[in-house]
């Protein structure tokens, strides 16, 4: 051993080069076999979301004659498409928060809840994910009619004489969006609370922290990146939603969607590319924020 | 990306339209079964020479029960009798036609669209390949109904429907339609943004009294000012065809404008409407050929077939859509004929589908219409 350090002492520059290419080698070898089993991945996407994504973004800008800013211009023209952006966008909002409001408490539950209600709890916040959307809308239609299942309970109850109009209202919209989207948030929120280690949560106590203290103090700001996941989720989701509104939305419940599948029906190709643009760069750009102020590693970390 | 998403999900709601069909299908058997007693499909035994050949036609329809219809009424008797074989293929969409074109990948021979949307995509290119207008049986189907690249086939009529467990006796037309002392309750009609066939405009003016023939060109501030007035008792402007239906049936609604196809099948599964068709609209299905298909020739054949009068007959027979062969008539029994659009009787108090007025206004009425339905 000892000879060895001497001999390789003497000729030390030319084999620190040497280990450093070996190694450079190997790491070669390491990322090429990382990129290989990650190329199927990225081929996939490259052909079947970067290519339409990108030819759809060429299309905003080519007109019969070529390039054109003719359809931006019409964007800009027409305050009725913004008008359905902002109440799209309030819409996303609005569902967010109220899932957010309902999924917290559920979702600190099940962290706390022993694994076997746990489990129960899970299956039964899966369970309508296996169902098709389009079905779960149709049942609420089904609940929420003038003859539906709560007309007619509040009718045989005594409480209301005539049926009350719940469906083809913006509530109506609201109840079925956040019953679909409700899951998106469940799942960070339980990953996170559930990864808060309970130590902390005995230590503050044991400092004297009170329910409320412990809450604020310690698993509010813990969950933070669960939180923003979720709201994540849900409000891009929530961005490009079209079904439950149309069918169950009220007179002005139109959504950007509604907007894109309409010029569709036209053949507008070009104009829907416009539309569908403006929702993915609004998406693109909340995610940004989202990326800032929590980073979106931490987001989705475990 | 959301264009994409946003086709499938529009494809969500056209399968919610196909599931209504398909819960309506017993009533389309039992119609079938009572028909029988009385009469028998029609039966074609042979075709003129010139429709015959060898090979393949690749026909796409809207998938649902009308697809049931026309293989049994189109299909069949079409391979039996030219013997060239169709492959026949669910789901067309004029969308697919254009990409399908432009990629020079065209599956289709032939494929179900619109006049309307015929001549909107030959605005935007060359889409299309000519049909053969000497095979055509045009000394039954009227000049308004075929050109150099489309025939009409299948009609449609969008018509007061209400329950008369309601109103034993409805309104007779839009003026009424439009009375709410006189028919109270919530309605539904058309959304004025859904594709193209289905304007809620035109019954919106004739309610606010313009007469039958002048309809077109439609007075779109009167239009406009004549839904003003209905609009609180509108419960719902729909998207889909099945929505009217299933409104009818829940008895969310009293008062409907809906496919008089889908209403008759309701009435065949014993549920009490009523339709009444002044001044409903009438609009067509046609058939075209993609540019570039393979089996165009075969196509131009198919078209001619389908399109004459005991093809169009047992279509009518099997289905309440209305028949584009005048001749057609003698052919279906009388019970069923009450029941179609196109019947001698019916025909008269429709106003048809002006596809060329709504090519050059719908922009301007979709734009109008989306302020509108924000106010």
């Amino acid at each position: 051993m000892v000879p060895a350090t001497q001999v390789t002492a003497g000729i030390s520059p030319p084999g620190a080069q040497e280990r450093r290419r070996l190694y450079r080698r190997i790491l070669f070898a390491e990322q090429l076999r990382y990129a290989l089993l990650v190329a199927p991945l990225i081929i996939y996407l490259l052909i079947f979301y970067i290519y339409p994504v990108a030819s759809m973004l060429v299309r905003s800008f080519i007109g019969d004659g070529g390039f054109t800013l003719e359809y931006f211009e019409r964007l800009l023209e027409t305050p009725v498409y913004w008008r359905v952006f902002s109440n799209t966008v309030l819409l996303a909002l609005a569902t967010t928060l109220i899932c957010l409001a309902l999924a917290y408490p559920l979702a600190y539950a099940m962290s706390r809840a022993s694994s076997t209600r746990a489990a129960i709890m899970f299956a039964l916040v899966l369970l309508p994910f296996w169902t098709s959307i389009l079905v779960r809308s149709y049942a609420w239609m089904v609940l929420l009619g003038r003859s539906g299942i709560f007309n007619d309970w509040l009718s045989r109850a005594g409480l209301i004489k005539e049926p009350l109009n719940l469906l083809y209202t913006p509530f109506a919209v609201y109840v079925a969006m956040v019953y679909v989207l409700l899951p998106f948030m469940i799942l960070p929120l339980y990953s996170v609370l559930r990864s808060i280690d309970p130590s902390l949560l005995r230590a503050a106590e044991g400092l004297g922290a009170s329910a409320r203290q412990i809450f604020f103090h310690v698993v509010a700001p813990l969950s933070k990146p669960g939180v923003a996941a979720g709201c994540l989720v849900v409000f891009i989701l929530a961005l490009g939603f079209y079904i439950t509104p149309a069918l169950m939305g009220g007179q002005r419940d139109v959504t950007l969607a509604m907007l894109i599948a309409q010029q569709l029906d036209m053949y507008e190709w070009n104009f829907a590319a416009v539309l569908a643009s403006m929702l993915l760069f609004f998406s693109l750009a909340v995610f940004f924020i989202f990326d800032k102020m929590i980073g979106i590693e931490r987001m989705f970390a475990r | 990306m959301m264009g994409k998403t946003s086709i499938s999900r529009r494809g969500a709601l056209a399968l919610m339209g196909s599931a209504g069909m398909t819960l309506a299908m017993p009533a389309v058997l039992r119609g079938r079964a009572e028909a029988a007693e009385t009469a028998q499909m029609p039966e074609m035994t042979e075709v003129p020479e010139a429709l015959k050949g060898s090979g393949v036609v690749r026909v796409v329809g809207f998938g649902g029960t009308g697809q049931t219809a026309i293989r049994e009424a189109y299909f069949k008797p079409f391979e039996k009798l030219t013997g060239i074989k169709v492959i026949d293929s669910e789901g067309s969409d004029p969308n697919k036609v254009k990409a399908m074109v432009e990629t020079g990948n065209v599956e289709w021979d032939v494929f179900l669209t619109s006049m309307a949307t015929i001549s909107r995509l030959r605005d935007q290119g060359d889409y299309f390949e000519k049909v053969d207008l000497d095979l055509l049986d045009t000394a039954n189907i009227p000049t308004q109904n075929y050109q150099e690249y489309g025939v009409d086939t299948h009609a449609f009529a969008h018509v007061i429907a209400y329950r008369s467990d309601v109103f034993p006796e409805g309104p007779k037309n839009f003026i009424e339609f439009w009375d709410t002392t006189k028919f109270p309750g919530p309605r539904t009609m058309p959304t004025g943004t859904g594709g193209f066939a289905i304007p809620p405009l035109v019954a919106a003016v004739i309610a606010d009294g313009v007469p039958l023939d002048q309809v077109y060109p439609i007075d779109i501030p009167r239009a406009f000012k004549s839904l003003d007035r209905i609009r609180g008792s509108v419960s719902k402007f729909w998207e889909a065809e099945a929505m009217p239906i299933q409104m009818l049936v829940d008895k969310e609604v009293p008062l409907a404008i809906a496919g008089s196809g889908r209403v008759v099948q309701l009435q065949r599964d014993g549920v009490p409407v009523k339709i009444s068709w002044h001044g409903g609209n009438l609009v067509n299905n046609s058939w075209a050929i993609p540019k570039g298909a393979a089996n165009a020739e075969n196509a131009r054949k198919f078209i001619a077939f389908a399109t004459l009068p005991i093809s169009q007959a047992r279509q009518s027979f099997l289905i309440p859509n209305g028949f584009v062969n005048r001749a057609a008539a003698q052919y279906i029994p009388a019970n069923i004929l009450a029941e179609l659009p196109t019947s001698p009787g019916n025909i008269e108090q429709l106003v048809p589908f002006d596809y060329l007025w709504w090519k050059k206004n719908k922009p301007q009425t979709e734009r109008r219409w989306n302020e509108w339905i924000l106010q």
